[in-house]
């Protein structure tokens, strides 16, 4: 490679005054040439232990956890001086949108937090490589990992992951409403027949125009961590089964929920129709929603913006109380080689260490990925209210292992429930017909 | 835009027979000076429209996924593509879509134009904020009205509450009115521009000919119809194609504003290709829309030029 690259430049400098144009051809040349130099000492499949590895680390934790993560990224490079991680935060919308791309350029990250639910659609597309390698080291303290955590990363038979965090989602519910409507602010609804009961003191229409000004809830219908899919828990139904093989979309359980709560929303206004994510967290922060079911990460806001709230397990269905677990897990994409690998697992040993996983709970709020160091965390009241163990062990993960998990909420279950919300038809008729379609992606 | 771009490049006239020899070498001087001066251009159009084109034909072949290795996959896509209820979907969205903001995109434009062709205290204001929208990215403009529009925290539903009308669950998420909403952006955001074309249009018609039809007896509308439109059919003709090409290509206020839904009520063509490409993980899908997209807008901007030929009209 190098004598390539010097005889370039002897014969650019030999013709340069004859032609400019191709002195810069040349120069272009030799910049590729170093390139490929660069590229091929980092190559290689086996495991070099001692090589200075800077890994690029792709996530989407723009909130109050963000300082957190990066907390713990400057520890564990502190901590040693061969692996620099860097954090790369971006929204999580355009990490999706960017990480397929780059990774295709070769020129994209080393490791990528993403969704546990969106992980087997690029796993099966071969954007990850398996890494059940990590679990077989036991250097890595892997048996202290909560197994909902651990197992949310599984596809075909692999582990593709490793957990970033294990977050379940709780029932906020704003006092001052509560006791502005007359309720007691110490008896949020356990179930849904109390919750409905309270909807026509908690949706309140000032002006009679037909638009309430408060609503009860607020329940996001599209770009949102799922709200609707554990109701349909609730009630004995689901999207899919546990094995992840047949539709249960348009199961006894799955339509009586369906019907309790379009019903709930459509014609009681318990909540407003076609919202986002973002849109149902801007209503309970503004004291427009009464409650709103959704993880973690909303306390620091909720916090900031004064609001006098109260955190409970979501209300029961006629049969269960399962919360939904929002797995973010870690990914090391298939084109890194064996030393990236290698210094990537340092990492993720190091985030769940009991010293990185303290850290990370307390800045974020977000229940630490193993029960042991909970009893060291003091600063932060909120991991210890998520990670309660009735609540950790009452919770699932949404279409976990199922590649066509992101196909089925966004192009399947989200859109019909819309139709339902706008009454394009019967909640029976609509998910029938739903159902169908998701048992032809199972199968594809 | 790919045909509009082939029309405005086309290459030079090969130089014209001549009988004298001096002549034609001068003239064939003249044609290789003129392909040297295009060279940049057409390097540009070749590198940047014409290879993705061709790759796109071939990737439409494929069940590319942008990380396996494309696998050979014949007319499978488009087989697939003529038998999916989310194309056939996407495809009557982008024609409403069309159908509603060319027309009205045009004719507004005329209008404002024949308006802001007279002459009134505050002219060149009211001119420069007609033309603001098309200087700004289409995205920033629609986040700005989806802000606007926002049930709870818009300022255009507050002020429509206070007049009576009441949306409850705001324009943006409601079936009926998401379409028109993103229409409205569409056509705010380009009338702008077709109206300084054919403001540039109305200057270049001579006043003599307004007074010969006056003094003919010809009334105002009279002669807006009989003089000034037959000739603005050169630019009537540019104005219909791009505002055309424009509104089947709609995406970036969509995208922004509704994503499509809700329940895919707003998806479009490149909308649809979006979303089979960079969510679903389907390039070769996506490059299979893609091309029946182009071929689609070829044949209509074929149709239009071949109609205004006929129609041409000069004085």
């Amino acid at each position: 490679m190098h004598t390539h690259h010097s005889s370039d430049r002897r014969r650019t400098q030999r013709l340069r005054s004859v032609l400019i144009a191709g002195g810069a051809m040349a120069a272009a040349a030799s910049l590729l040439l170093t390139g490929c130099t660069g590229a091929g000492a980092s190559g290689g499949s086996t495991n070099d232990p001692d090589a200075k590895v800077t890994l690029e680390f792709w996530n989407g934790f723009t909130g109050p956890d963000g300082p957190a993560l990066e907390q713990v990224v400057d520890d564990f490079n502190a901590s040693q001086d061969r692996i620099t991680v860097k954090a790369n935060i971006m929204p999580w919308d355009t990490l999706y949108q960017k990480v397929l791309t780059a990774a295709a350029g070769k020129n994209g990250p080393d490791i990528v937090a993403m969704s546990a639910s969106r992980l087997p659609q690029y796993a099966a597309e071969g954007l990850f490589q398996p890494i059940d390698d990590y679990y077989e080291n036991p250097d890595f303290e892997s048996d202290a990992l909560a197994d909902a955590a651990v197992s949310a990363s599984m596809f075909d038979g692999e582990n593709y992951g490793v957990p970033v965090n294990l977050a379940t989602m709780l029932m906020y519910y704003n006092m001052d409403l509560f006791t502005a409507a007359g309720l007691d602010p110490e008896a949020p609804p356990t179930t849904w027949d109390e919750f409905a009961a309270m909807v026509p003191k908690l949706t309140v229409d000032e002006n009679g125009d037909g638009k309430p000004e408060q609503y009860a809830i607020a329940l996001a219908d599209h770009e949102t961590v799922p709200m609707y899919p554990p109701l349909l828990w609730n009630a004995g139904g689901g999207i899919v089964s546990e094995d992840g093989t047949t539709s249960e979309l348009d199961s006894e359980g799955s339509l009586e929920a369906l019907n309790f709560w379009v019903d709930l929303v459509k014609n009681k206004q318990a909540s407003p129709i076609g919202l986002a994510g973002a849109d149902a967290d801007k209503l309970f922060q503004t004291g427009k929603a009464a409650i709103e079911i959704v993880g973690p990460w909303m306390t620091t806001g909720f916090n900031d913006a004064g609001l006098n709230f109260g955190l409970a397990p979501a209300f029961a269905g006629p049969s269960d109380q399962i919360t939904l677990a929002d797995v973010v897990s870690m990914a090391v994409p298939t084109s890194a080689d064996e030393t990236t690998k290698q210094a990537a697992y340092e990492f993720f040993a190091y985030w769940n260490s009991k010293e990185g996983q303290t850290t990370w709970a307390e800045g974020s709020g977000f229940p630490p990925t193993r029960a042991d160091v909970s009893s060291d965390i003091t600063g932060n009241p909120y991991p210890a209210v998520f990670g309660a163990p009735d609540v950790v062990d009452n919770s699932r993960v949404l279409l976990p292992g199922i590649a066509a998990g992101g196909t089925i909420m966004e192009t399947i279950f989200n859109p019909a429930l819309q139709k339902a919300l706008n009454g394009k038809g019967t909640v029976d008729d609509i998910f029938t017909e739903a159902s169908k379609q998701v048992q032809a992606e199972l199968d594809k | 835009m790919t045909t509009l771009q082939t029309a405005q490049t086309a290459p030079p006239q090969a130089a014209a027979a001549r009988t004298d020899a001096p002549r034609r070498h001068r003239s064939h001087r003249k044609a290789i000076t003129a392909w040297l001066f295009l060279t940049p251009a057409l390097l540009v159009l070749a590198a940047f429209t014409l290879y993705p084109m061709v790759q796109a034909a071939y990737l439409s072949l494929t069940n590319y996924n942008l990380i396996r290795a494309a696998e050979w996959v014949g007319l499978d896509n488009y087989v697939e593509l003529f038998g999916d209820p989310a194309f056939w979907n996407a495809f009557w969205n982008t024609v409403y879509y069309a159908a509603v903001v060319t027309p009205v995109t045009i004719g507004l434009a005329l209008v404002l134009a024949v308006f802001l062709d007279r002459q009134f205290a505050g002219r060149a204001f009211v001119r420069t904020a007609i033309f603001l929208p098309f200087i700004v990215s289409l995205g920033i403009i629609a986040i700005a009205w989806a802000f606007l529009l926002d049930p709870n925290i818009g300022l255009l539903s507050y002020w429509l509450s206070q007049v009576g009308i009441v949306s409850g669950q705001g324009v943006l998420s409601d079936p009926q009115w998401a379409m028109p909403a993103v229409m409205f952006v569409g056509v705010w955001k380009n009338v702008g521009f077709y109206m300084v074309i054919y403001l540039a249009g109305l200057q270049s018609i001579p006043e003599d000919l307004h007074e010969a039809a006056r003094l003919d007896g010809a009334n105002a509308w009279q002669r807006f119809r009989n003089v000034t439109l037959p000739l603005l059919s050169n630019q009537t003709l540019l104005v219909s194609v791009m505002a055309l090409i424009a509104s089947l290509q709609a995406f970036d206020q969509i995208y922004v504003m509704t994503h499509g839904g809700p329940f895919f009520r707003t998806e479009t063509l490149v909308m649809l290709i979006y979303r089979e490409g960079f969510q679903e993980l389907r390039f070769g899908y996506g490059a299979a829309i893609s091309w029946v997209l182009l071929i689609f807008v070829f044949l209509l901007s074929m149709i239009q030029y071949g109609y205004s030929q006929r129609r041409q009209v000069r004085y």
